[in-house]
């Protein structure tokens, strides 16, 4: 799948810039869009459960820890809300022209990624507002870029593909987002959590993912390497076998679509 | 004219479904992943052959005329050329780089320029950015749209639009040219200026692929015709 990709390079950075510009083309404040969900978001969460609920959870201030979660929730979200209707939702272009189909998922998961490092760069601003000791440790965050960004490509991919033949998964992943978010730890902590639920909660890399994030950046601590083998072993096999079946049945896209 | 074929078709068969939930379609592509390409030559139900048993051998240089009734396949010939579609039996062999204009401005968006355009449609017809970049002169002259390239496509007339499209499309440089009945875009003098850079296209050794209802012009620019009725060929060239 990348050999192919990289010949059709320029058609995917073409796409991406496509999309691009088409989101904010005659908008207001343009790329201050990408901004705007998250930080609004962060600041629902800070007001409900810090100065309404009143919860006390970890020891660092809420607007951290809960913009430390919802970033790359919203890019996760972002990515595979715009896969799920890429591929049936451009029908004209399937029936009537080749290119390799995952371009126009993939496109979508890079234009939500540069939102998000977008918002990163925000995230860095906070940190330094709330003088948060950086150490050597949120290197880490690089791997688990990595980490989430594979795995939120492989379930766009699978996600993309499936709806070409069932348009139930349109359906049926609003409400599996919806979910997916309270069993990933954006607006609690894996901590406050019994170990029997715990290890259910690990199946969802997400999971994994978020938690580390706020562990290699707020507390600077490194993550446990063990669990990240683990955890990268199974998100690299998943995206493995996904890419393989999506080259196998994109064949037919056009005849079922 | 005779050399090495580009295009060749041998006994390809294509079927269809009619059906619309396509409950088996997906299981089928599914244990195919693990068995390796599978594909029976019966017809399960709800299905029926879109061509049968269709053998060609289309040399450099040449221009093939495809024509028929409605449904007889012949865009669904251009479509296995292109990639688009496989066969369900049978081997497609093709040699070089295609051009499909099977639809006219494939890709392009309402919301973008001329210009924006001109570099989404360029890239899925399989040109690179470099490319494009070099020849963007030369595809907004041969349009005729002027200022116009400069303003969201959404505000073109229909004329323009396909002038456009027909622009981009035959500055691709491939090797392999599939009209699909785009034949008759724009005025007569745009007409007469597609037809122009057409035959320029078969004396630079380009090769092309037409299909259209209309006979009359077939006869003007192909060196043979191709009858489809049914999805069988019933005359043209011999494989």
């Amino acid at each position: 799948m990348i050999h192919r990709l990289y010949t059709y390079k320029d058609l995917l950075l073409v796409f991406i810039w496509r999309e691009f510009l088409i989101r904010y083309k005659q908008t207001a404040i343009g790329i201050f869009w990408a901004i705007m969900q998250p930080v609004s978001l962060m600041l629902l969460f800070t007001f409900i459960f810090g100065v309404v609920l009143q919860t006390t959870g970890k020891n660092y201030p809420y607007p951290l820890f809960y913009f430390a979660g919802v970033l790359p929730w919203t890019f996760f979200a972002g990515a595979t809300n715009f896969a799920v209707t890429s591929l049936s939702g451009n029908f004209n272009l399937i029936t009537k022209i080749y290119f390799p189909r995952e371009i126009i998922p993939l496109s979508g998961v890079a234009i939500n990624f540069i939102d998000y490092l977008i918002g990163l760069a925000v995230y860095f601003l906070l940190l330094l507002c709330y003088h948060t000791p950086l150490t050597w440790n949120f290197i880490w965050l690089f791997p688990l870029l990595a980490m989430l960004f594979m795995y939120t490509t492989s379930v766009s991919l699978l996600l993309a593909a499936l709806n070409v033949y069932y348009r139930d998964v349109k359906l049926a992943s609003t409400f599996l987002l919806q979910f997916l978010f309270f069993a990933t730890p954006v607006i609690y902590s894996i901590d406050a959590v019994d170990i029997r639920w715990k290890l259910l909660l690990f199946v969802n890399p997400l999971t994994f993912i978020v938690e580390n994030m706020r562990r290699v950046t707020i507390e600077g601590r490194g993550v446990i390497l063990w669990q990240f083998g683990i955890e990268m072993l199974c998100v690299i096999l998943l995206y493995l076998a996904i890419s393989k079946i999506f080259t196998r049945i994109e064949r037919a896209f056009a005849d079922v679509i | 004219m005779s050399s090495e074929p580009v295009v060749t078709f041998s006994h390809v068969y294509k079927k269809y479904s009619k059906q619309q939930v396509l409950n088996n379609s997906l299981r089928e592509e599914l244990v195919s992943v693990i068995t390796g390409r599978h594909c029976s030559d019966k017809l399960n139900e709800g299905e029926f052959w879109a061509i049968r048993d269709i053998c060609l051998a289309v040399e450099k240089g040449q221009c093939i005329g495809l024509s028929g009734h409605n449904g007889s396949g012949k865009s669904t010939i251009l479509k296995l050329i292109s990639n688009i579609t496989y066969p369900s039996l049978g081997k497609i062999r093709v040699q070089g780089r295609v051009a499909p204009l099977i639809e006219l401005g494939a890709g392009m968006h309402p919301d973008l320029t001329g210009l924006e355009n001109i570099y989404m449609n360029g890239t899925i017809l399989g040109l690179s950015i470099r490319e494009l970049k070099r020849d963007i002169e030369k595809i907004v002259e041969f349009s005729g749209l002027d200022d116009f390239i400069k303003i969201p496509v959404k505000k073109y007339s229909s004329g323009m639009y396909l002038r456009l499209a027909f622009s981009i499309a035959v500055h691709s440089p491939a090797d392999i040219f599939l009209f699909d009945e785009v034949l008759a875009v724009g005025d007569e003098s745009f007409q007469a200026k597609c037809m122009e850079r057409i035959k320029s296209i078969l004396s630079q050794n380009g090769t092309i692929l037409v299909v259209s209802h209309d006979t009359l012009a077939l006869h003007q620019i192909c060196d043979s015709i191709v009858t489809l009725e049914h999805g069988v060929a019933i005359s043209g060239v011999k494989p």
